[in-house]
């Protein structure tokens, strides 16, 4: 899938997850016991969401790194940003040291 | 040696490595205003995923969430659930924020604001609204600590010696070397506090219930109260779920607009590192799941602890553990206090000088500098002072801090994505918006639902921040390309 459609995943998950943890979403999970792993069934629900938050967000990134790869001019028209020289304006951008946002890890 | 003496070693041995990791840490950054507050735009993932991290795991989660988990039962589950629901927004916020702030050289948040909508009153405003937020945050961060190593001790060692020691050791650090210390301790401490909050809540269930499964059957059979959402409330009567839903929303807004965290994204190396360090958070999140276990342990035993807040030093002091254990886990929750203390009173001098001063009087690069330190001083001092004094309000004033802290995500949404907003706009929904905060703070009885201040304010202040900023006169369309394209 390509980093738009996941970016679309992540929203949606997230506020899937808003809703599942709170009124009405977690009342349907409400009930300790069978517990999972010697938890509370909702302290395994809260986890479960936790562990699904990781992997969008893993999968997410990853699409935006290969879509990166394929169109390098993403990445750099950040860094260009960054580094370019703004017009006259209320900018406090005296002190800024120019190299900075162009230095990628 | 005798216990004390070996726990107090061991004490002391954490302490002097976090001095010298503080220390350390300041060698590379530069002595300028940017190097103090932004680390000069250099922090890895490393660092960055312990800052976001440490944030979470505060004196308030290693002390309050058992707490909670042991006086509230479930309730404590909204701690868990909120983080990452805060978290997930800066995968977008984060780099836009860093990019605007590489291009103006903002260093703090109210910089973006009135970048974009330019008014010395806004900064003014967000400066006192940081700072009324972080007192009493400091404050239960000071208490914690000396609360802990008085109780590890057996009172050989009082509060107000061991909070003064502890943060002590964090002024050094911070004045010293600014956010670069921060970054670096909290790396440390970091990975210090995992340990024992694994370790123990572990080991305390097995020790006391003969394992995880074991204890929540004894307690369903016992006090099956406790495990059914959405918990207890302070009285022990039934929480209501528009209190349990809305603290959710609530610390999850307030999360994402945290002064200190929001700083944060000044400080990364590049975008990259911020996204990383917003994929990497839920395992923090994972990480608080032991800390609750630890509540929970304590449920059923036999004598109850002096406060809720003091479950988990009791439990430590009565199931006889060896002396280096309880050292380590002294050691492990200053590490929680002090590593969120640390970073709330440099943000909050921070903030002071920059948003508070700075827009009335230039002041020099050198000039800023110092007057930060001494203020870090000054905010360490007051917060000292309230530790010793009276903590029990505090945790209530801290609540509601976060409902005035989550009147700033409309604002800076509009700064950065709403062109039609204007000045008198988001000027005017903040000061609606927290003064409703304020009202419902104050008036408890009258909220409807028993739905969070923070969530009322809300509700009044989007309206006014659409309203007025529609009323009023367009911004100049060069001026809000400059944050909103980018």
């Amino acid at each position: 899938m390509s980093f738009a459609t996941w970016s679309r995943v992540a929203w949606v998950y997230h506020v899937l997850f808003a809703f599942a943890v709170t009124w009405p979403g977690q009342t349907l999970v409400n009930a300790p016991a069978p517990f999972v792993l010697g938890l509370p069934r909702q302290m395994a629900w809260i986890a479960a969401w936790l562990v699904g938050s990781l992997f969008v967000l893993w999968r997410m990134d990853a699409a935006r790194g290969r879509a990166e790869r394929e169109r390098p001019g993403v990445e750099r028209s950040e860094a260009d940003v960054a580094s370019r020289a703004e017009g006259p304006g209320p900018e406090r951008a005296r002190s800024r040291r120019a190299p900075q946002g162009g230095r990628r890890g | 040696m005798d216990r004390f003496g070996l726990i107090a070693l061991v004490v002391a041995a954490y302490l002097a490595a976090t001095l010298a990791v503080g220390l350390a840490a300041g060698r590379r950054a530069s002595k300028s205003v940017q190097g103090y507050v932004a680390g000069d735009r250099d922090f890895g993932l490393l660092v960055m995923y312990f800052v976001t991290g440490a944030s979470v795991f505060s004196a308030f989660a290693f002390l309050g969430g058992p707490g909670w988990a042991y006086s509230r039962g479930t309730a404590a589950f909204y701690i868990l659930s909120y983080g990452v629901l805060g978290m997930a927004p800066w995968y977008a916020i984060g780099p836009k924020a860093a990019a605007l702030g590489r291009r103006f050289g903002f260093v703090t948040q109210a910089q973006l604001l009135t970048g974009r909508f330019p008014s010395r009153g806004l900064s003014a405003l967000m400066a006192a609204l940081t700072l009324a937020a972080f007192v009493p945050y400091v404050t239960i961060q000071v208490a914690g600590a000396g609360i802990v190593i008085e109780a590890v001790t057996g009172g050989r060692v009082p509060m107000w010696a061991g909070a003064a020691v502890a943060y002590g050791v964090v002024l050094v650090y911070v004045l010293a070397s600014g956010v670069s210390a921060v970054g670096w301790t909290n790396a440390f401490q970091g990975v210090f506090m995992l340990a024992i909050a694994w370790t123990l809540g572990l080991y305390l269930p097995a020790k006391l219930h003969g394992g995880v499964g074991p204890m929540f059957q004894d307690i369903l059979a016992a006090r099956p109260e406790l495990l059914s959402l959405p918990g207890l409330d302070n009285a022990g009567n039934a929480w209501t779920w528009g209190a349990y839903s809305t603290s959710i929303l609530v610390s999850a807004i307030g999360f994402t607009m945290l002064p200190h965290l929001f700083m944060k994204a000044y400080t990364a190396k590049d975008d990259r590192t911020i996204r990383r360090t917003v994929v990497l958070f839920p395992t923090f999140q994972l990480f608080l799941i032991p800390v609750f276990l630890i509540g929970f342990a304590g449920v059923l035993f036999p004598e109850a602890p002096p406060q809720p807040d003091m479950v988990l030093p009791s439990l430590i002091l009565r199931t006889e553990l060896p002396a280096l254990v309880v050292g380590l886990f002294c050691a492990g929750a200053l590490s929680a206090s002090m590593s969120t203390g640390d970073a709330l009173l440099h943000a909050g001098a921070s903030v002071a000088v920059e948003d508070g001063v700075q827009p009335f009087r230039k002041l020099s690069d050198v000039a800023r500098r110092r007057l930060m330190r001494v203020l870090v001083v000054a905010v360490g001092g007051l917060a000292y002072a309230l530790a010793l004094a009276e903590t029990a309000s505090l945790v209530e004033l801290l609540l509601a801090s976060y409902g005035i802290v989550c009147q700033f995500m409309p604002a800076m949404l509009a700064a950065m994505y709403w062109r039609r907003a204007t000045t008198a706009g988001v000027a005017a929904g903040l000061v609606a918006g927290s003064a409703v905060a304020v009202f419902f703070f104050l008036n408890p009885a009258l909220k409807p639902l028993g739905m969070h201040e923070g969530i009322l304010g809300l509700i009044v202040h989007l309206p006014v921040l659409l309203l007025v900023s529609l009323a009023g006169k367009r911004q100049d369309p060069a001026h809000v390309a400059r944050y909103v394209d980018v």
